[in-house]
């Protein structure tokens, strides 16, 4: 932490602080945030019990941004820590194997990477109805070729190096191989992705619930950003708040993997 | 006597605390040859660079570098040649462009007479079928080849003095030869005056007219040629050609050796 | 020149188990989806008895097994047809061939001006790594990016359609106008600002930070030192070398990006009620549209595929390094 530069301590102080917010949501907004608080559309700053304003149907602002937190980290943190694990398995079994194994491994990573993730979760999500453990899955789907690809070169690399051979000469298998000293070594670099993936799970996870296809029992910045589009006249900040709190989030994960991958080249 | 074409005086050159260069002085007149030799870590390129005037920023100079005419220009007063010849090419510009670059920016040639010029050079480096080659890329000639067009393109803007860091190190001996044959003919024919850098001393002795020996950011000694080689006056000097008598003559008794084991 | 038609037979013929691939994927997993066609057919039209139910599955060969219906789908597909779709009772192709343009004319754009801005920026910011224009454009460009395009274009529309009223707040061209030639080229540039600049911005923020630190990569080359030690102006060692070097791979993304951009088009076109390939996309997963998304999946594959074609073409042709080694 001391390590870091100012921008990345900013952004991981701002994560921290989110991911307090998602822990104690229940504490610090009391009861169900899709349940009707008060009157309708209040302008944020007027009253005092509801300090952001209210929704057209007078849900409480503040309520649903910090419920909204726990699903956007939630499906973030996940699908990113799966698409992270999926890739650096296929990654390293492709780069290990090589041969036809490779190839295969290879032509189905690019026949991923060449559907775009966005869709392949939204045509996933079709398939199997919104949930939470269902979105991880759609959105990691799209996710896992950039770590497989990353932890394949980083294998071709570790393999002829010296530590593969003493383990050769020491007799254990190939797999045991590739996953109890290639991997983990490998693991750097597919590491530095986590950002990226955190990223850009939090933003399809937004884009899909905006469009309806998130789950419906949980308050998302997504659903909120897309109630508040039905009155964006009378009234915006009710889509331009929630979107507020995405970017903020978006931009310090940016921050500390930025931080982290500088960090990582200065000691390499 | 005539007025000394480079004048450098009580020239001093530190990175923070540590001293590359410690008040060097020398004199180099028009037309001619002078190799500065030393060590890794002698300070003979800082001193070539801070001649050139391409030390990193980081660096304190101080003391004076005086050439006959007041300021001279990078490019069309000073030519440079450094040791890495790929590394002075840009990979995706072609060679004929970049020759013709140096010599529009500094002698306001137009497009076709630059590109004449660039040909000219090149034939004058030795590349074969000069004309042919102005469309090709630096990964398309050999390491050789390629360090004698980085040498036609410091040339290209028509300097005075060509300052080369090693130009040769990276090369193998009969490719060296080539480009040392090149630039030797430069001084004769074209009156260039050279600066280069080397920590060969049989190259130095056979290819300068006078040698300047540095050691540990210190001149120690600098004399003609013929002179410093039969009479060194400094033991570092000494030190220098009995390394290099005493690695030449094993050399020669090693080879056979070598290639046994290969088969 | 019959070098470029070998690589791009060469290129093409990767491409085919890529694609298969793609097929069999998305046939996968819209087998799993729960109802066929036929079922959402029925839902639609309303009664139907067992007999006919059972008639209509026999037509469309959907009582057979996964094999068979994976085998009908590929030689239909071979046939350049891509099923029936039930939400628009048109076949699939005459649909996606009528929302495609809009999209493809969207995307274009879009990636054109944030290739063009983005990179523009980045060289401003890598002429000088870590100078205060370096550090506001690096900064502003991560800031950018970390906006989401439909938030963006919901913001757009509040400050330029509603509050100012310069821009139309949707569409692709005013409805019923009557305009003809120019004057309806320029009603659908008028349309397409917003929109495009909603879905443009992440990538030029993309290519802004790609660019920049390329080209701070490319200053600590050893060949910008050679540039410099023969006197060319910093203006010419900038723009002709460092940033044409630089360039490289700013290329080569484009045609990844092209697949992340067709998925942002979903939420953009929603958000302008632009009614084009994207928004096809989510109305054919609202309204169960099997068939239609399988098109959809398909078609995306296709144009990404093309997408990079391209971009390799152009890259052997920017990279003379490239050339000889294929």
């Amino acid at each position: 932490m001391k390590s870091l530069n100012l921008e990345a301590r900013i952004g991981a102080t701002l994560l921290v602080l989110l991911t307090l917010m998602a822990l104690l949501a229940p504490w610090i907004a009391p009861g169900d945030p899709l349940a009707i608080s008060g009157e309708a559309m209040l302008k944020p700053f007027v009253s005092e019990a509801h300090l952001l304003g209210t929704d057209r149907l007078g849900r409480d602002v503040l309520a649903g941004l910090v419920h909204g937190t726990r699903t956007t980290l939630l499906v973030a943190f996940f699908s990113a820590a799966t698409a992270l694990l999926v890739g650096s398995v296929v990654g390293t079994i492709s780069g290990f194997l090589g041969g036809f194994a490779d190839t295969v491994l290879m032509r189905i990573t690019e026949a991923f990477q060449t559907v775009p993730g966005f869709l392949l979760a939204l045509a996933t999500i079709s398939v199997t109805g919104p949930s939470i453990p269902t979105l991880i899955l759609a959105i990691s789907l799209g996710n896992w070729t950039q770590a497989a690809r990353v932890t394949r070169a980083e294998v071709l690399s570790l393999r002829e190096r010296d530590f593969v051979a003493a383990a050769r000469t020491l007799g254990m298998r190939p797999m045991e191989i590739a996953f109890r000293e290639i991997l983990p070594n490998a693991f750097g670099p597919t590491a530095s992705l986590a950002a990226i993936s955190v990223a850009t799970a939090i933003l399809i996870e937004a884009a899909l619930s905006f469009l309806g296809f998130g789950d419906p029992n949980r308050v998302t910045w997504g659903t909120m950003i897309a109630e508040g589009r039905t009155v964006l006249r009378a009234a915006p900040y009710l889509s331009i708040v929630p979107g507020i709190a995405l970017v903020v989030t978006v931009l310090s994960v940016h921050l500390v993997g930025r931080g982290l991958s500088r960090k990582e080249r200065l000691q390499s | 006597m005539t007025k000394a074409y480079l004048n450098v005086r009580n020239l001093n050159v530190s990175y923070g605390s540590t001293t590359a260069i410690k008040d060097v002085s020398l004199e180099l007149a028009k037309g001619g040859r002078l190799a500065l030799i030393g060590m890794s870590g002698s300070g003979k390129s800082t001193l070539a660079m801070a001649i050139a005037g391409l030390l990193p920023k980081q660096a304190r100079i101080n003391g004076a570098i005086e050439f006959e005419s007041r300021t001279p220009k990078l490019g069309s007063d000073i030519g440079v040649l450094f040791q890495d010849a790929s590394g002075s090419l840009d990979p995706v510009m072609k060679i004929g462009d970049q020759i013709a670059e140096v010599a529009m920016t500094h002698l306001g040639m137009g497009w076709i007479s630059a590109r004449v010029h660039a040909a000219e050079l090149l034939d004058r480096v030795k590349i074969p079928k000069a004309l042919s080659r102005l469309n090709s890329y630096p990964h398309e000639f050999s390491g050789g080849q390629k360090q004698r067009i980085a040498l036609a393109a410091a040339l290209a803007g028509n300097p005075s003095i060509l300052i080369a860091d090693e130009p040769t190190s990276a090369l193998d001996t009969v490719i060296q030869r080539h480009i040392v044959d090149v630039l030797d003919e430069l001084v004769k024919d074209g009156g260039l005056t050279l600066l280069f850098v080397t920590h060969d001393i049989a190259l130095a002795s056979e290819r300068a007219d006078e040698i300047a020996v540095l050691y540990k950011g210190d001149l120690v000694e600098m004399a003609p040629a013929g002179q410093l080689l039969k009479e060194p006056k400094h033991p570092y000097t000494k030190a220098l050609i009995d390394t290099y008598v005493s690695l030449e003559k094993p050399r020669s008794r090693r080879l056979p050796e070598i290639t046994l084991e290969w088969q | 020149m019959p070098l470029l038609a070998s690589f791009f037979l060469k290129r093409l013929i990767t491409t085919i188990p890529v694609l298969f691939i793609v097929l069999v994927g998305s046939f996968l997993l819209l087998e799993a989806a729960s109802g066929d066609a036929v079922d959402a057919y029925v839902a639609r039209s309303g009664a139907m008895d067992a007999e006919q139910i059972a008639q209509l599955r026999n037509e469309w060969g959907l009582d057979k097994g996964p094999v068979h219906r994976f085998e009908a789908y590929i030689s239909a597909l071979a046939h350049g047809d891509l099923g029936w779709s039930t939400a628009f009772e048109r076949p699939v192709t005459s649909v996606i061939a009528e929302r495609l343009p809009v999209t493809l004319l969207l995307m274009s754009i879009a990636t054109g001006s944030a290739f063009f801005a983005g990179s523009l920026l980045g060289v401003v910011a890598g002429a000088r790594p870590g100078s205060w224009r370096d550090r506001i454009l690096s900064t502003g460009s991560l800031a950018i990016y970390a906006v989401p395009g439909f938030w963006l274009g919901l913001v757009l529309i509040v400050i330029f359609a509603v509050d100012l009223r310069w821009l139309p707040i949707g569409g692709i061209e005013s409805i019923a106008s009557g305009k003809t030639g120019l004057a309806r080229l320029g009603d659908i540039a008028v349309h397409l600002v917003l929109p495009v600049s909603a879905l443009a911005m992440v990538y030029l923020a993309l290519y802004l930070r790609l660019m920049r630190d390329r080209m701070a990569e490319i200053w600590r080359d050893p060949f910008v030192k050679g540039l410099e030690a023969r006197g060319l102006t910093r203006r010419r060692i900038v723009w002709r070398h460092v940033a044409r070097n630089a360039i490289l791979p700013a290329i080569t993304m484009l045609g990844w990006q092209s697949a992340a951009m067709l998925g942002g088009s979903v939420v953009v076109e929603s958000v302008f009620s632009i009614p084009g390939f994207g928004r096809l996309a989510a109305e054919a997963v609202a309204r169960r549209d099997t068939p239609l998304l399988l098109g959809v999946l398909l078609c995306s594959a296709v144009t990404v595929i093309i997408a990079n074609l391209l971009v390799d073409l152009a890259y052997g042709k920017l990279d003379p390094r490239v050339r000889i080694s294929r």
